[in-house]
């Protein structure tokens, strides 16, 4: 059995064996936070339209959900509306409320809604658990609280949901992929790398123009030109090439666990921001942090991710730069191939480095700069667990991973982290506590 | 670049027409089957149909799996050439019921049925005269308690019984969180003549075809298993040593083996490029997978993925509409307008109601052309059914000398077409006998010799989406009035050349002459 399921299915009976205490309805209102939240990184992982971009996107409006439905009530709390991008404060609600029971009403709607293109078996689980985890946060509360707590939470989900439903990033077709693109007309610009059929058009081109959460507008971390498209040996660009083939050529087995350990890969994994929230909800465990403080911290990570991927994604096709499997192959070595499968769209910069960095910010701004964690994301896939020091040195071996890949250039990986570094700072400045 | 030298190999068949659209009538409300695949999400996968001759008069009987409903048998009562028509009997009502796979297990020249559950799997001894008794205790056979839906079965060197692989998926009781509950896979090993206890097959990763293939022509079967990326964690496509006397032991990354990580829906086989070892077309969701030697003299596992080159990523409908990625199912080669070129069906349908794939997901019909490649003609056949496909196979129900088709939907009556075009090429079919153990001669290759090319067909049970065949061996021959052929038997022996006519039915046993066979 591994880790979420064992964390998931052991919920009813960590409930049943506990009588009701105040601190224990605090302790069950987060651990419900966490359970639905867990629930979603396997969504992700089995929805089709679940890239990376769109996954953001969906732990971006949960945060919001979550933080909203605990302001809603709780007067030491400040609402996010007026602080993201179109987004009003809920109205709050003055009768006495359960946490635990708001809570899961507004995620459960909240998940059936962003998730509402899962297959069967993803909706079926969410029925059984909807079911598992509302028996337990109603037990032993008054009717009329019950009633009341569910009402908010389903009000304050319906008012995010209709939020998000303007952000032009709703609606995906095709799981992203247009039926269409301009042919490649400069030798610069991104080819497909790989013989995916599907993969033949790159990711969704028009993901940088849908609307930020906390950012201003898509563009607002704009970053530098990279070294212009070279074929000839010696200038930075072919340079920066031969440092992939190098790297791949030499690879050791420490490299070779840390590209796998970032690669995240959609449809197989819960993503590179799933990757994040696992850590966020593995130190919510460890530490047993308050569902107000996870709550603010779910809200602010899942705008930095989804800020990530909306800026990353403007860039990436302001450049439309080939990977490195193209060039290589054009000017180096027609035979080589990267560890990792490359990404079908285009390279700079680097989406992982982005949001890596842009989590590390949020993150260490909200839990400190020496803050050591252990990463359990793929203990289920026979990873290992791997411990870091802090966030930005996860960040910083994320980026790291892609150059070990083999599909992204180094310049791509620190342009993607300078740019988290500035969406992070938006995310960051979010007011939570009132 | 090294997969377009692949690309090259693929593309070996002398220049001849393009292929000719072969033309099928759909005879589903005519035809007398009323079995539909029944069941809930607990039956969103299976939904097999096994084609085999119970009844001693070579025509192809059928048995279908019902899912939560009860399965049937159905006698072939149609007549050379004529409209399909069968008969359903209740001598196999077994309920939750997956898939099967005809197999003369015993030896005694009746074919038998691995028959694989929800529940309990079940050994079905032929008594002869489409009559069956349940053989699964009498035998040895450990039925488990699973959610069946792979299964092949070879024999081992010197076994006198098969040894049987199943492949299990999800735990069907994690409602809440059925994710990484794959299920331990099965060997069956022959224990004399009944079956030791199950070996397990672990790592097991929710498998949904397996086929044991002599893919290096080593004389020694390995079994693949394709497996459902959507349920198991740290998984991955497995190839399992099978060598006799010893534990399963998976190829690994240092003898080749690559890692593969699809939605792996079901498995076939088949010498497309003419080197005489096998290539495999894995069904997924949105792309499948054809894959190839990178380098057949090396003796390594290494595939490449060359459908996107070949034709046959069949990812999304042909018929317009529905944009969506396909999900694909059970996949066959076979001749199907005799011209000399293996072809490639597809059953399509999706999972139940998954909105990111599409719900109009027609069948493929993807004929080989003169240039090695393939091109869709389902829609042109007949074939692009949306019912929501799992099983099927294509087999001549008339024997006409043209294949026809039957295909297992989910909770509708199944398909089944007839092929009534004119003839457009000759054919040949074979049955293989031989004394003792494996009558059928499982594993055994079928070397025709045509126009100057060399043709490799491994006989095999298993694959496919939890259906198969035994019996007649189709090929279509082109323009080929005679060929020559033989015979390399399990054990490896080589029988003799032998010049034959097209258009007949041949039995062949070893050192013996053809025997030729006609429909009464």
């Amino acid at each position: 059995m591994n880790l979420h399921r064992r964390h998931v299915l052991g919920m009813g009976l960590a409930f049943a064996a506990r009588p009701a205490f105040a601190r224990d309805r605090a302790d069950i209102a987060r651990d419900i936070v966490i359970t639905w939240h867990r629930l979603v990184l396997e969504l992700v992982r089995h929805t089709a339209t679940y890239s990376p971009p769109v996954a953001a996107r969906a732990f971006g409006y949960l945060g919001v959900v979550t933080h909203e439905t605990l302001a809603a009530t709780d007067p030491a709390l400040r609402s996010l509306g007026g602080q993201l991008n179109g987004f009003t404060a809920p109205a709050p609600e003055a009768g006495q409320i359960d946490k635990s029971v708001a809570l899961h009403h507004a995620l459960s709607v909240a998940v059936l809604d962003l998730f509402g293109n899962t297959g069967p078996i993803g909706q079926r689980a969410h029925g059984a658990l909807s079911a598992r985890l509302g028996a337990r946060a109603e037990d032993g509360l008054d009717a009329g609280i019950q009633s009341r707590s569910a009402a908010l939470g389903r009000r304050v989900a319906e008012h995010v949901l209709a939020w998000a439903a303007t952000d032009g990033g709703a609606v995906i077709e095709n799981m992203g992929f247009p039926l269409t693109y301009p042919a490649a007309a400069r030798p610069a610009d991104w080819l497909p790398t790989s013989l995916v059929r599907q993969q033949q058009m790159p990711l969704l081109p028009d993901w940088g123009k849908i609307r930020p959460f906390a950012m201003p507008t898509g563009a607002a971390c704009a970053i530098p030109a990279h070294p212009a498209y070279d074929p000839s040996p010696g200038s930075p660009f072919h340079l920066a090439a031969q440092e992939v083939v190098e790297i791949k050529a030499n690879l050791t087995e420490e490299q070779k666990l840390i590209a796998r350990f970032w690669s995240d890969d959609p449809m197989l994994t819960p993503t590179p921001p799933g990757h994040w929230l696992s850590i966020l909800l593995d130190i919510a465990e460890r530490d047993s942090l308050s569902v107000e403080r996870l709550g603010s911290a779910l809200a602010k990570l899942g705008a930095a991710q989804a800020d990530s991927f909306i800026a990353c994604w403007e860039a990436k096709y302001a450049y439309n730069l080939l990977r490195p499997l193209t060039y290589i192959r054009r000017h180096i070595d027609p035979d080589w191939t990267p560890l990792l499968n490359t990404p079908p769209f285009p390279e700079y910069p680097s989406g992982h480095s982005t949001q890596s960095a842009a989590s590390a910010e949020v993150l260490t701004a909200i839990f400190g700069e020496d803050f050591a964690f252990d990463d359990h994301t793929h203990v289920d896939e026979g990873l290992p667990v791997r411990s870091f020091p802090s966030f930005w040195a996860a960040a910083e071996e994320a980026a790291l991973s892609r150059l070990y890949g083999g599909i992204h250039f180094r310049f791509g990986n620190e342009a993607g982290t300078e740019q988290g570094r500035c969406v992070g700072a938006y995310a960051k400045a979010l007011r939570t506590d009132a | 670049m090294r997969s377009l030298a692949i690309a090259a190999a693929l593309i070996a068949v002398p220049a001849l027409a393009d292929p000719v659209i072969p033309e099928f009538t759909n005879e589903t409300a005519t035809a007398g089957l009323s079995t539909a695949y029944q069941g809930d999400w607990d039956y969103m996968v299976g939904g097999g149909v096994a084609a085999f001759d119970c009844s001693g008069n070579g025509f192809p009987d059928l048995f279908l799996a019902g899912g939560a409903g009860p399965s049937a048998l159905y006698l072939n009562r149609s007549s050379e050439g004529g409209r399909l028509v069968f008969e359903k009997t209740d001598a196999i009502t077994l309920d939750a019921v997956t898939g099967a796979y005809p197999l003369d297990i015993d030896g005694d020249g009746v074919t038998d049925l691995v028959v694989l559950r929800q529940g309990a799997n079940r050994l079905l001894r032929g008594l002869g005269d489409c009559q069956f008794e349940d053989a699964t205790e009498a035998w040895g056979f450990d039925g488990g308690d699973a959610w069946s839906t792979a299964f092949s079965a070879t024999w081992e060197t010197g076994a006198d019984w098969p040894t049987l692989a199943i492949g299990n998926y999800i735990d069907r009781n994690e409602d809440a969180f059925p994710w990484g509950s794959c299920t331990e896979n099965w060997l069956h090993r022959p224990d004399g003549r009944r079956f030791a206890p199950p070996h397990a097959l672990t790592p097991s990763h929710c498998a949904l075809s397996m086929l044991f293939t002599d893919w290096n022509r080593s004389g020694r079967p390995s079994l693949r298993v394709s497996n459902d990326r959507e349920y198991y964690k740290g998984g991955q496509e497995q190839l399992w040593h099978i060598d006799p006397g010893q534990p399963p032991r998976l190829y690994t990354e240092e003898e080749g083996w690559q890692r593969l990580r699809i939605w792996g829906m079901g498995i076939a086989a088949a010498d497309l490029t003419g080197n005489g070892l096998p290539e495999f077309f894995l069904t997924s969701m949105a792309d499948n997978w054809l894959q190839v030697l990178r380098d057949p003299a090396s003796g390594r596992p290494d595939y490449a993925n060359l459908a996107f080159q070949a034709g046959v990523t069949a990812h999304r409908p042909y018929t317009g509409g529905d944009i969506r990625p396909s999900t694909a199912w059970h996949p066959q080669f076979a001749d199907v307008n005799n011209d000399g070129r293996l072809d490639l069906f597809i059953a399509k349908g999706n999972v139940a109601e998954m909105p990111d794939f599409a719900a109009d997901d027609p069948n493929n019909l993807l004929l080989q052309t003169s240039d090695g490649l393939f091109i869709e003609a389902g829609e042109g056949a007949g074939v692009a059914s949306m019912g929501i496909a799992r099983g099927a196979q294509l087999v001549d129900l008339n024997l006409d000398g043209q294949l026809d088709l039957v295909v297992v939907n989910r909770w509708t009556e199944p398909e089944i077409w007839r092929q009534t075009g004119a003839p457009s090429g000759n054919w040949l079919q074979i049955r293989l006998e031989q004394e003792g153990a494996n009558r059928n001669a499982i594993g055994a290759i079928i070397e025709i010799l045509r126009d100057g090319r060399l043709e490799s067909h491994e006989v095999t049970s298993g694959g496919g989406h939890v259906s198969g065949a035994l019996g007649w061996l189709h090929f279509g021959l082109g323009a080929a009035e005679t060929v020559d052929l033989r015979v390399i038997w399990p054990d490896g022996a080589a029988g003799a050349w032998h010049d034959v006519l097209a258009n007949g039915f041949l039995t062949l046993r070893r050192d013996a002459e053809p025997e030729p066979w006609w429909p009464e």
